[in-house]
């Protein structure tokens, strides 16, 4: 008795102290007042209206970075993601398209609030995605965000229900691809209109550099848009959120209906 | 005036949360099996997390050096005690549904189960 009262005793005080010193400030953080030379380049080239050659035109640092900077970087850092979504998929083939008769799911209570939320998730990672230049935030986190709604889905519907409603194997690998589609596109968007009108452009060229005078639109009616940077983060995140979807959905495949599949396209046992 | 009296009662509910956290981590430590302490858990869960929230969106509309963004701090803090509302309960019987199902040891101090027919007799 006298050790538990004591072990009660030093949590007591340990959430005192610890009250206490979030309260007076011990754990104050260190910032810096003068920035370092590569802090000073990003923040005077980010987003600046009056260097136009040199700036993004994206006021969310991370994305002028990840997007903009180091374009290319980032597609290989995405294709990485898709080889192994391409991965999952050639281990589970011949067995994506058996869907399950039946799906039970849980109980009404749990089935209505997710029906409420999952359209909640929906529209917040809609919001991640479209404001990603203007926040943290962007493609990838958005469609993360998007695919916990087919996760919580298949949880409390089953999978033949989804199935049931097209959100299957064939639908995500579709908008998939055409989200990786619309990736590729608004790469080199600025290096198609270079060739129609006969200069030059870069891959992944979003503002007007010195020599390459084709650029997309920073703003439009106001409205910043950040050339390429609001394009790329949409498609990123529909192609995101579709292949977190075709790897739930290949991944809730029912155990006997796979065996199932598997040991009669070997020819029995 | 009426921002002294909005901070005044978000603070008094954020002590009450506080409270509640306490009873439900000793409920936790305390109750003797799942089903009582799903109970601890989910009094935890609205007594802590909702009302709390309620309180920060009061304080916040109470903070007039916020300017403007005192609206948006309280209008995330009642979307999110709204969303947590609406979450934590249907967890909470998800867990014990589950449980049930799962055919977890019957407890000691139960008199009367009504599910057991239904759900032993007539499947799902």
């Amino acid at each position: 008795m006298g050790s538990r009262l004591l072990a009660a005793l030093s949590m007591c005080a340990m959430a005192l102290a610890l009250a206490y010193a979030l309260t007076v400030g011990v754990f104050s953080i260190y910032i810096p007042i003068e920035l370092r030379p590569l802090a000073k380049i990003l923040v005077t080239s980010a987003y600046n209206e009056s260097t136009p050659l040199f700036s993004s035109m994206t006021p969310e640092i991370v994305t002028a970075v990840v997007w903009d900077y180091r374009g290319i970087d980032t597609f290989f850092e995405v294709a990485v993601f898709y080889v192994a979504i391409v991965a999952t998929a050639a281990l589970f083939r011949g067995i994506e398209r058996s869907a399950p008769r039946t799906s039970v799911g849980l109980s009404t209570i749990v089935r209505t609030v997710t029906r409420i939320v999952a359209l909640m998730i929906v529209v917040v990672g809609s919001a991640i995605i479209l404001h990603g230049h203007l926040t943290p935030g962007g493609g990838f986190q958005g469609g993360a965000t998007i695919a916990v709604a087919v996760a919580l889905a298949l949880v409390a519907y089953g999978l033949a229900k989804l199935v049931e409603h097209r959100i299957d194997y064939e639908t995500s690998l579709k908008v998939r691809s055409l989200g990786l589609l619309g990736l590729s596109l608004s790469a080199c968007i600025a290096l198609i209109a270079a060739l129609i009108l006969n200069t030059n452009a870069y891959v992944f060229q979003n503002q007007p550099k010195t020599y390459a005078p084709i650029g997309l639109p920073y703003a439009v009616d106001g409205v910043l848009i950040s050339g390429t940077v609001l394009l790329l983060n949409i498609f990123d995140g529909i192609a995101v959120a579709a292949g977190f979807a075709l790897l739930l959905i290949l991944l809730s495949q029912p155990e006997d209906v796979a065996r199932e599949r598997v040991l009669s396209s070997e020819g029995g046992e | 005036m009426i921002e002294g009296v909005l901070m005044l009662v978000g603070s008094v509910l954020i002590l009450v949360g506080s409270l509640f956290d306490l009873l439900a981590a000793l409920g936790l430590l305390r109750l003797p099996d799942l089903y009582t302490r799903i109970h601890a858990l989910t009094m935890g869960t609205i007594g802590g997390a909702v009302l709390p929230l309620i309180g920060v969106a009061l304080v916040a509309a109470g903070w007039v050096e916020l300017g403007s963004y005192r609206w948006y701090l309280a209008g995330a803090a009642i979307v999110t005690a709204i969303l947590i509302l609406m979450l934590a309960p249907a967890g909470s019987h998800a867990i014990a549904r589950a449980a049930y199902r799962a055919r977890s040891p019957s407890p000691s101090y139960v008199v009367i189960d009504e599910l057991a027919k239904k759900v032993r007799g007539g499947g799902r």
